[in-house]
């Protein structure tokens, strides 16, 4: 065994990310890492790499307990991670980001810049990695980058190298010469942890597999028992689709239409969506599928390179916020990327922030009527406030998201995109702003949301697009689905 | 292929044209007294306490920090200096005792920025404004010239031949921080804490205490500029250096529109601080009215930071 976990556990606040996890990498294993959204495996990443501290068990390397307050001390005794957004210096060369965090070669006082470039150009011939040393990282292409962390790693001598999605960026070319330079360290004796949403990568790779669901340790399994369904059901768990409150009304027009949209910063490459009037949509999909982007592409917020945006069956072309509040699409952000409320100001202040020039004339703004409307918001969705003056930021997690939905509702909209409804709300909100979501759907208006949490996906949505690394994929019916056949849709290749 | 060779050119070196044609109209329109030998050595002479100051905003600049009490430093330096030299201190040590000072200032201005996660740029205006005070209070307001020793006025006498010792010092210390920068760890871990701190701490690498030591030389630096300058013109008053702080983040910033796509580089603070220097020179000979000399200074400054978005923006 090179490493070995014994019940770790972690806790943010009342939430526990990890509970009581135990897992074992042996020497030169190829041991990956697999589980929803949300499962645990960023945590337990950091935690193996001195980033965050577990709060009990214990870390058992080489035989002996260690303990890693920092990233240097994980980094000194083998361990090495890739992540997804790569440490590298943009403006350096490949030969100095390799040198980072290793002592450069001197001569004298001076860097010797030529047995710096001499030991690295040896170490890319060990790994048959061939990229030109000279160039600085920025200009070197996303799978050089890769490589780059690679040479760096084992400069170090890695023992265990940790692998966070590192085939996200690659097309399936660069990622098949990954493979290769990763058998080579394997060859090595270089244990792998390796984490991926591309299971087929992982069963064909792998030796051994790890499943994580909600923060729990499923089973640790070898890749030759087993297939990529047996994976995606112990991922899962055993529940399927609950209920989903009273039957709705059969959707009308069409008030939403998307075709080949993709993003300016190619994220999203290409996904299809329709919405009709008293329909509730899901968009599930991996995490970094672009789901959220694809939400942001439609609403104007992110600039977009191609496809078409039709609302209420006419064209909608140069799209921009303050554009989609006037044509009636609103957008109900990710509360915790700060992006859907002024938490400073007042409830009403933010109530009525998108739609404040009809609050005013000649720039002076009529408070009472202001006031008015938003204790009426107050009321209708029950936001828990001490009055329409209190500062948002004074409101527990909830009660802001409610804020947020007023916002949206202020201004009229007939579509509505809406990000994580309930990310970290209780489970009483949770219920509240479902049956929200499901009155204004019920009203004729179309609302399209994102969710991380599958659960919640099919147990609101009347039916659910699939998107996958930023096209859509297959768009179901939300009768009768089972959570197996929307991760098996996910994870298609 | 040819534009796309030619834009990377204009960017990296666009700057340099622009001071190159800035020489060339100073030429034509004046070309008897702007290019003499005797005016090169003026103007290097001008320049050289511009560059030792920039020098040390530059390493403050490369860690994506401010150092905006340099001015104050400076001026509190030659003040304290002439202070200690008319109170009958050796003139070798009233020389060095500033520099000691400051190098405590500098660890203080990291100790806050580093060890409580402030914006420098407020710290440092704070620590400015402190400064300043207790320049004032040196004196109670008044500035020293008469009475000071002969040996204080070193730095203004001494030449090599045609080429002032000031000039020679710029030109060590260029090449001195030069070389620490490019060919020492220290300047590379400096750029590759600029360059993506997060990846620079999770490469093990000291970022507090690395930022510390830039802090500590970025006041050395500005106090011997205050030294030297009360030294050159044998007196000292509580402000002779404050015009100096936007001057030397001026030259950094042209700097950085040089050689290195947009990192501060000293080579780069140099030429930004010779085309200053030149162009304050020129209008000089030219008898421009000062406004002029501020309107064109100012534009070549905005110029030399929008010009290269402007080529990129089309190329992207």
């Amino acid at each position: 065994m090179i490493l070995e976990t014994r019940g770790i556990t972690k806790r943010f606040g009342a939430m526990c990310a990890l509970d009581g996890i135990s897992i074992a990498i042996r020497k030169g294993e190829f041991h990956a890492l697999v589980g929803e959204n949300g499962a645990g495996k960023s945590t337990l990443i950091k935690i193996l790499t001195g980033v965050y501290h577990a709060g009990e068990g214990a870390i058992v390397w080489q035989g002996k307990p260690v303990s890693l307050p920092n990233p240097r001390s994980s980094m000194d005794i083998g361990i090495t991670v890739i992540h997804q957004e790569r440490n590298l210096i943009p403006s350096f060369t490949v030969v100095e980001n390799v040198y980072l965090g290793t002592d450069y070669e001197k001569r004298g006082i001076a860097v010797d810049w030529k047995k710096m470039k001499d030991r690295v150009n040896r170490l890319m011939d060990e790994l048959s990695i061939h990229i030109p040393v000279d160039v600085p990282a920025r200009l070197l292409s996303p799978p050089q980058r890769t490589q780059t962390e690679i040479i760096r790693a084992m400069m170090n001598d890695s023992k265990l190298l940790i692998l966070d999605e590192p085939t996200s960026a690659l097309t399936d070319q660069e990622a098949s010469r990954l493979f290769q330079i990763l058998k080579n360290l394997q060859n090595r004796g270089t244990a792998i942890l390796y984490v991926s949403h591309r299971l087929d990568e992982i069963m064909a790779l792998s030796n051994r597999i790890t499943v994580l669901q909600n923060g729990r340790l499923v089973k640790t399994l070898e890749t030759a028992g087993t297939t990529k369904d047996g994976i995606i059901s112990l991922m899962t768990g055993a529940w399927s689709a609950e209920a989903s409150g009273p039957a709705r009304p059969s959707p009308g027009d069409c008030l939403l239409e998307v075709k080949g949209l993709s993003s300016a910063d190619g994220i999203v490459k290409g996904v299809d969506l329709a919405a009709r009037a008293g329909e509730i949509v899901g968009l599930f999909g991996l995490g970094g599928s672009g789901r959220t982007e694809t939400l942001e592409c439609i609403y104007g917020s992110r600039a977009a390179s191609g496809g078409n945006v039709r609302l209420g069956g006419t064209a909608y072309s140069r799209r921009a916020p303050a554009a989609s509040i006037r044509r009636g699409l609103a957008m109900i952000a990710e509360d915790r990327r700060g992006k859907a409320l002024v938490t400073r100001l007042s409830v009403k202040e933010n109530t009525v922030l998108s739609v404040l020039d009809n609050y005013s004339r000649w720039g002076f703004i009529n408070d009472r009527a202001q006031e008015r409307d938003t204790a009426e918001q107050i009321a209708s969705l029950s936001i828990k406030t001490a009055g329409p003056s209190q500062a948002v930021e004074e409101l527990s997690g909830g009660n802001q998201q409610k804020v947020a939905f007023a916002k949206a509702i202020m201004s009229s909209p007939r579509v509505i995109l809406c990000d994580e409804p309930t990310q970290a709300v209780d489970v009483k909100t949770r219920r509240e702003i479902h049956s929200l979501l499901r009155t204004m759907a019920a009203r004729g208006r179309a609302v399209v949301f994102v969710s991380s949490d599958l659960k919640e996906t099919l147990e609101l949505a009347d039916r659910i697009q699939i998107i996958a690394r930023g096209k859509s994929g297959d768009c179901f019916d939300n009768k009768n689905l089972s959570a197996e056949q929307v991760l098996g849709a996910c994870y298609a290749d | 292929m040819e534009t796309v060779k030619l834009k990377r050119i204009m960017q990296g070196y666009g700057t340099i044209f622009a001071g190159i044609v800035i020489i060339l109209i100073f030429c034509v329109l004046n070309p008897r007294a702007f290019m003499t030998f005797q005016n090169v050595i003026n103007i290097s002479r001008q320049i050289s306490l511009l560059v030792v100051i920039s020098l040390g905003a530059t390493l403050v600049m490369t860690v994506e920090e401010f150092d905006l009490s340099v001015g104050a430093i400076a001026s509190f330096g030659g003040l304290l200096a002439a202070k200690l030299a008319l109170g009958g201190v050796p003139v070798a040590l009233s020389f060095t005792v500033p520099l000691v000072l400051a190098l405590g200032i500098g660890f203080l201005n990291g100790f806050l920025i580093t060890h409580f996660r402030v914006l420098s740029f407020i710290t440092t205006l704070g620590t400015s404004t402190v400064i300043s005070g207790i320049t004032y209070w040196l004196t109670n307001g008044a500035s020293i010239s008469v009475g000071l020793p002969q040996a204080f006025k070193f730095f203004s006498a001494v030449s090599f031949g045609p080429i002032p010792l000031l000039s020679l010092i710029m030109a060590a210390l260029a090449l001195l921080f030069w070389f620490i920068m490019e060919h020492m760890a220290f300047g590379r871990k400096l750029y590759a804490i600029g360059g993506n701190q997060a990846a620079a701490e999770t490469a093990g690498l000291q970022v507090n205490l690395n930022k510390n030591a830039a802090y500590g030389l970025c006041a050395v630096l500005a106090a011997l500029t205050g030294v030297l300058m009360a030294s050159r013109i044998g007196s000292a008053t509580p402000t002779s250096g404050d015009g100096m702080l936007l001057t030397s983040y001026a030259a950094v910033f042209l700097g950085k529109t040089m050689f290195k796509n947009g990192v501060p580089n000293i080579w780069g603070t140099f030429v930004g601080a010779a085309i200053l220097g030149i162009l304050a020179n020129g209008l000089t000979i030219m008898r421009a009215p000062t406004f002029l000399q501020d309107v064109l200074t100012g534009s070549i400054i905005v110029l030399a930071v929008v010009l290269p978005k402007l080529s990129r923006g089309t190329s992207a």
